[in-house]
């Protein structure tokens, strides 16, 4: 490791970049909002912690987690099985057939979501899926599918076909190739697919707030969206909310950036 | 899954059902009779709850439809062609897009690799800024809109009053009040939110890369620049391609953050095609119209995320 | 093999028991059974008020259940959009005058409102923005005064008299500039379409010139816009707004205003109650900017009557969603949503307990005229006159912004 200094440098401006923005959110959660105006960046005067307090005791805070937890798992892990699955398919069909398969699903991802917000809300409303999770679930397979057979696709391409072939010559069956073989070399790339979807699903506001009405089925970006007003936000509200809905998110990453390494350096030796 | 032995192996298959119709012709393709049980559950999601539902959408590209009433009529390409002649607000939503994703990409791209390069080792500091790096990604963008938003403020946000008290008040700016820098700033946060992102990407392609070429080049004598250029590059071309389109479309679509920080303002100087698609189907009441800005914005995307492979392609020489 | 259909199983049971959780039973005409009515709006704010109300009503009607959403207001229309067509989960919602309306109206969004018991119950005048065609099909509920909120305390601290006319009201913000304060606290998101009402009112007075633009009869050009674009342009010039407008936030400006750092703030009556809770010994009024000779001045102030409340066409428990429209009616309840959310209504006998409510309703008597904005029927063409505000901010000439904005208006009209 050479010229450390230099590179704690940089690492370290760049680092009190991302730190300074957001001390702020969490200082701001100990403010009340006329201390928030009067005193922007500086610290909180007293540690006042009504904010998650009320959050905790009054709002179905653990509700909301819930269903997000529910939502998010059961989304990331279908992804996840499905597009490796489309990859490992793709990668097996002949040129111009896996293209236009690969661009099927990858086109997916240029399109903006404003647009199929009204015929997914229609269709959601004819199969009797508003108001649940498995709606909710079930579109957000739909939006991130794209994205994860771009990932996976591109990493399982370079797989060595032998192996396949090998696997084959011993009689094991595609179910077993594909779970035993090309699953467990493409660790690194679910990982990564993992983790955005896990993410995006977690945080996203669009489909949620479209299609679930009442309490028992919110999520948890919904609850934020309480406290903003037309012409006032509770911002100290708002980010203990959100400071609140991130640990779960945080403890997780920090979990799978662990595995997520030692999957990705066993990979990289095989 | 459980794990099973060889001979098991050879049992389940003989379980197995067999499928009897024939899907492809092509020699080559042994076992294919299963591949499509692979597609379908993914398939079958997606078409129904994504690819249907958008080309309904688009095909009301030829409608006037407002979004609310039960009738609309077809028009054909008139959309379009107000779209692409007369139109002022669209070309400075096409402008502003490409001066933010342009932004962005170069950004996002160089820091990324460069922190990948600089962190890709598993040391516990490493660990600690990859975390830190991070974060914002997992923060929802509510929440970093809002925070910028104070950030930006002229009067007082972090960043003008930090200027100030390191005596560099004269750099001091209406961030996102100036039209003229307001898309920038923009762009700022937009990779600022995920540069950390893309650096697990490059991170995981440069621990791939097999150590004993970077040990063989050190014995031939090789500098940190031809290791870089001959090894480290070509072989995170996967990972350049996929941080670069992803980047790119990603940014192209950004949404979020403009809506709460500027909603296309001051003067439509920080409208881009999602945000004015948005406000066309949604404000304007004009959804047919909005349709055909989809289809042109889906257009755009695909001819540049083309253009990128071109380019990538070509350095990869 | 095996192992996939076991899967798909689990699957299957998940759907099915993850499945609907909300209880959308209920038959409009069995009263017997327990019915759930949405309520939707985009006031964040007033959730806690709400809360209570909604509370008391469900006591009186034990088989109504009202279920409360909340959408962010710039993303009101689309997230509703869907619910209207569809008819699901949407009963009792709010919506904004002006083209929201227009086109909800149009699409046959709205139930007609013809029972007299309710209608009663509001002062006619203010509803107005919710009937077309002789036929009520929203009640608006909150009144709005979308003039400058004043620092009194500041006022009489400097001895100034509120400005008659447009020469008194640039001294008064120079002698403000001079003793430090900011005349004019102007915020970039919310200010252009707010200000520029009052400063059109005096100067076309009839009070439809902004729909006779869309329709093509007047002109963003002609000179009474453009006097209003120069005046305006004049206060910036004159340094009466703080610096850097433009990039201010309606939070800030509003922080700024309640730290008394600066006299006037060019939002609305609706933001009274939020400055007193920053800053409890402030005192605050209303002003409007007289661009006229006072002789010449018509109007005193603009008001606007929002938060439109109607029942869904498409809705299944039409009668319910009445019931609740009329609870929030009563003049009892009314009252108790005012005081706590500090809004003015246009419900009949409101008590109002607050300083800041009570000066506000004294505009009730005076010479207002409906938000000239909300006169446009077209959101774009609104868009365009927002703009021409922004653009003027940003050092354009009047004439020019002017110009700019009629293009748009008449590229609308061929479209």
């Amino acid at each position: 490791m050479k010229q450390n200094p230099f590179r704690h440098l940089i690492l370290g401006i760049y680092g009190l970049i991302i730190l300074l923005p957001l001390s702020l959110v969490l200082l701001t959660t100990f403010k009340t909002t006329p201390e928030l105006y009067s005193n922007p960046i500086g610290l909180p005067a007293g540690w006042n912690i009504e904010n998650y307090k009320q959050l905790l005791v009054n709002e179905p805070i653990f509700g909301y987690i819930k269903n997000s937890v529910i939502v998010t798992v059961f989304s990331t892990f279908f992804i996840l099985w499905f597009s490796s699955m489309i990859a490992y398919a793709i990668i097996q069909l002949p040129q111009k057939l896996g293209w236009i398969v690969y661009g099927f699903f990858v086109c997916g991802m240029i399109v903006p979501t404003q647009v199929n917000m009204i015929p997914v809300f229609v269709l959601m409303n004819k199969l009797g899926l508003v108001n649940t999770l498995t709606g909710v679930i079930i579109v957000s397979i739909s939006f991130l599918l794209p994205i994860g057979v771009f990932i996976i696709t591109g990493f399982m391409k370079t797989l060595p076909k032998e192996l396949f072939e090998a696997a084959r010559m011993d009689g094991a069956s595609e179910w077993k190739i594909y779970s035993k073989i090309a699953l467990r070399l493409s660790i690194p790339s679910m990982a990564t697919v993992g983790i955005f979807s896990f993410v995006i699903v977690w945080n996203d506001l669009l489909f949620p707030l479209l299609l679930l009405k009442s309490k028992e089925v919110k999520t948890l970006p919904i609850a934020l969206l309480d406290f903003q007003g037309e012409f006032l936000t509770n911002y100290p509200m708002l980010f203990s909310a959100v400071v609140l809905s991130s640990i779960p998110l945080l403890i997780a990453y920090v979990f799978l950036q662990k595995h997520f390494i030692s999957g990705m350096t066993s990979g990289a030796l095989k | 899954m459980s794990l099973k032995t060889n001979t098991s192996i050879q049992e389940e298959e003989k379980r197995t059902p067999s499928f009897s119709f024939p899907l492809f012709s092509f020699k080559n393709i042994s076992k294919n009779r299963h591949l499509w049980l692979f597609f379908l559950p993914g398939f079958v999601i997606y078409t129904v709850f994504f690819a249907l539902p958008t080309l309904s959408a688009l095909f009301l590209s030829t409608t006037d439809w407002n979004g609310l009433s039960s009738q609309f009529s077809f028009v054909g390409f008139k959309n379009f062609k107000e779209l692409l002649t007369n139109d002022a607000i669209f070309t400075q939503s096409l402008t502003n897009n490409l001066k933010f994703t342009i932004g962005v990409l170069i950004f996002q791209t160089l820091l990324s690799l460069g922190f990948a390069l600089l962190l890709y080792r598993n040391s516990a500091w490493n660990t600690f800024y990859r975390s830190l790096f991070f974060v914002p990604t997992i923060i929802s963008s509510v929440s970093i809109a809002f925070t910028w938003n104070f950030m930006y403020d002229p009067n007082i946000g972090g960043v003008n009053l930090f200027l100030s008290k390191i005596g560099l008040e004269h750099w001091t700016q209406s961030w996102i009040g100036n039209g003229h820098i307001a898309i920038y700033s923009l762009a700022f946060v937009q990779f600022w939110a995920h540069t950390g992102q893309m650096l697990i990407i490059f991170v995981a392609g440069i621990q791939a890369i097999p150590s004993e070429l970077y040990e063989a080049a050190s014995i031939d004598g090789a500098t940190r620049w031809q290791k870089f250029k001959r090894i480290t590059w070509p072989l995170l071309a996967p990972a350049t391609t996929m941080v670069v389109a992803y980047t790119t479309i990603q940014s192209f679509k950004a949404f979020d953050l403009i809506i709460a920080m500027t909603n296309g303002g001051p003067s439509n100087s920080t409208e881009i095609l999602s945000t004015l698609l948005y406000h066309e189907a949604f404000i304007n009441f004009r959804f047919g119209y909005a349709s055909a800005i989809s289809v042109v914005f889906m257009i755009v995307i695909a001819l540049l995320t083309f253009l990128q492979f071109r380019v990538l392609r070509l350095t990869k020489m | 093999m095996k192992k996939l259909l076991i899967l798909l199983a689990m699957l299957t049971v998940i759907v099915a028991g993850c499945g609907k959780n909300s209880s959308t039973s209920g038959d409009s005409s069995d009263s017997s059974k327990k019915v759930t009515i949405n309520f939707t709006h985009w006031r964040g704010e007033d959730t806690k008020a709400f809360d209570s109300i909604i509370e008391q009503f469900e006591k009186k009607n034990p088989n109504i259940h009202v279920e409360m959403t909340v959408f962010p207001s710039d993303s009101y229309q689309s997230q509703i959009q869907g619910s209207l067509l569809s008819g699901e989960g949407i009963d009792v919602f709010a919506s904004f005058p002006g083209s929201q309306f227009e086109t909800i109206r149009k699409a046959n969004g709205f139930a007609k409102l013809d029972n007299q018991n309710l209608l009663s119950r509001f002062d006619e005048k203010l509803i107005q923005a919710g009937k077309a065609d002789n036929t009520q099909y929203a009640l608006p509920y909150q009144l709005v005064y979308n003039i400058p909120v004043y620092n009194k305390g500041i006022f009489e601290k400097l001895n100034l008299d509120v400005p008659k006319d447009w020469n008194s009201f640039l001294k008064t913000s120079e002698t403000l500039k001079k003793n430090g304060y900011t005349p004019i606290l102007f915020s970039g998101d919310v200010s252009p379409s707010q200000f520029i009402n009052p400063m059109i009112m005096n100067n076309e007075p009839t009070n439809n010139a902004l729909h006779e633009v869309e329709t093509g009869k007047r002109k963003l050009t002609d000179e009474w816009f453009i006097k209003t674009l120069s005046q305006i342009k004049e206060l910036n010039d004159k340094g009466y707004f703080q610096k850097d407008a433009l990039g201010t936030k309606k939070e800030s400006a509003a922080a700024l205003f309640a730290q008394e750092k600066g006299a006037m703030l060019a939002q609305g009556s609706y933001m009274m109650a939020t400055v007193k809770q920053q800053n409890p010994k402030i005192d605050q009024g209303l002003l409007a900017p007289i661009t006229v000779d006072q002789d010449k001045a018509k109007y005193e102030g603009v008001h606007t009557t929002t938060f439109l409340l109607g029942v869904a066409e498409k809705s299944k428990h039409k009668e319910a969603a009445k019931k609740f429209l009329t609870f929030l009616a009563d003049p009892k309840i009314s009252s108790e949503y005012a005081n706590a959310t500090g809004q003015l209504l246009t419900v009949k006998d409101v008590k109002y307990d607050s300083p800041e409510l009570k000066e506000s309703a004294k505009w009730k008597d005076k010479k207002t005229v409906f938000q000239p904005r909300f006169t446009i029927l077209n959101e774009r063409v609104s868009k365009a006159v927002e703009t021409s505000v922004q653009d003027v901010l940003s050092g354009m000439s009047a004439k020019k912004a002017a110009e700019k904005a009629q293009g748009e208006v008449e590229r609308v009209a061929k479209n």
